[in-house]
């Protein structure tokens, strides 16, 4: 079939359909009298909810480690520490996604919106990363002198086969949390359900956007990267 | 412009963009029901945004823009319903009951299907390539350069005909 061809079948389906397509004035005008939401809002509350909650927490947990730096025992204020740390940076992501609420613009070119749109919902896989990365904090922060010394083997082995077990877990989790790993079944399994399902979705676009990037490229910078 | 002339001359436009909007939504949306919301998120999102249209661009680029970044988001959602603001109990767009089937014609039926299988981008730029847009146009809308634009549809045009000559 030729180009033409293509065109003109695709003009036929268009008047067939502006001979049957009925369109709802009163409907359509309905709309115009509601408070219609922009294509976020709805996502801005919950972010800014967790971004409040999270400052003070992290307030919190800062204030208890100055106050008690020189009498707590070191396990706590190093887990606290590491805890904290982490905690800020997914505070920090939640900021950044707040920014790109707030940036993307669906007046803009399909490309530069559909990119934001992504990287919004991509960030959300690193703040899991971050978060899985603390849970060996939640096994070390009521260690203490005393129970070293004074506990028998087999507390010691429990704690410790934890602990690593953990330890393991998180850094593993930390590495392999990533779209590539996006079609093995330990991921279905973390992330699988209403909220992630689109944003693997969103991430199977990346590779699209990516791909249309690159063509984008003026033939010389791609020759000289 | 007062609230009543400007709700006016976007129904009008809107009217005007009826064909447009209903493609799209069914390129991207062949559940009739999630076909019905997303016509209606584009029409909110259009609204929304009325009042920032820019003359710098035509009607149809602001359209084309808003209603594919619909249709590409709308697409990924779960549970749509809930997604849908305000939703309305009867659609916006709605094929005359008297019309059989708008993919009645067997070619009309391969180009849907067609359609249907590219990927979300791929998808947009065959549209605007079948509604006549120009290279230009489609660059603005998309986003990319046109010699991205010719490169690329050239590529879907030799899948379509194949699609159409293996038959």
């Amino acid at each position: 079939m030729e180009d033409t061809e293509i065109i003109n079948l695709w003009k036929s389906y268009d008047r067939k359909l502006e001979e049957s397509l009925l369109f709802n004035q009163k409907n359509a005008e309905e709309i115009t009298k509601l408070k219609v939401r922009s294509f976020l809002s709805s996502m801005k509350p919950m972010k800014i909810f967790i971004i409040l909650t999270g400052i003070v927490w992290v307030g919190f947990v800062d204030v208890l480690i100055v106050n008690l730096f020189t009498v707590a025992n070191p396990f706590f204020l190093v887990s606290a520490i590491i805890h904290v740390l982490l905690t800020k940076l997914a505070i920090g992501i939640y900021l950044y996604q707040l920014i790109l609420i707030y940036q993307v613009d669906i007046n803009e070119p399909i490309l530069a919106t559909q990119e934001k749109l992504i990287r919004l919902r991509s960030s959300t896989l690193w703040i899991s990363r971050l978060l899985f990365l603390q849970i060996p904090v939640w096994t070390t922060f009521y260690w203490s002198k005393n129970m070293l010394e004074n506990g028998n083997i087999w507390t010691h082995s429990f704690q410790f086969i934890v602990t690593a077990s953990f330890i393991y877990l998180a850094i593993w989790l930390f590495l392999n949390i990533k779209y590539e790993n996006k079609d093995k079944k330990w991921f279905h399994l973390l992330f699988n359900g209403i909220e992630w399902n689109p944003l693997i979705k969103s991430m199977e676009l990346l590779s699209q956007i990516d791909e249309y990037k690159i063509e984008n490229k003026p033939f010389n910078e791609i020759k000289g990267s | 412009m007062n609230s009543t002339e400007k709700s006016d001359s976007f129904l009008s436009v809107i009217a005007s963009s009826k064909g447009i909007i209903f493609k799209i939504a069914n390129s991207y949306c062949k559940n009739s029901e999630d076909r019905k919301d997303l016509v209606q998120e584009i029409v909110v999102q259009l609204w929304k945004s009325f009042e920032n249209y820019s003359d710098q661009y035509k009607y149809s680029t602001w359209i084309y823009r808003i209603a594919l970044n619909v249709a590409i988001s709308f697409y990924r959602k779960e549970n749509r319903r809930r997604q849908v603001s305000n939703p309305l109990s009867e659609g916006i767009l709605n094929l005359a009951e008297t019309t059989v089937a708008e993919e009645s014609d067997e070619n009309m039926l391969v180009l849907q299907q067609f359609i249907s299988s590219l990927k979300e981008l791929d998808k947009a730029l065959i549209l605007l390539y079948l509604e006549e847009k120009n290279y230009k146009e489609i660059a603005e809308i998309i986003g990319i350069t046109e010699t991205n634009v010719a490169t690329k549809i050239g590529r879907i045009k030799i899948q379509l005909k194949q699609k159409f000559s293996s038959r």
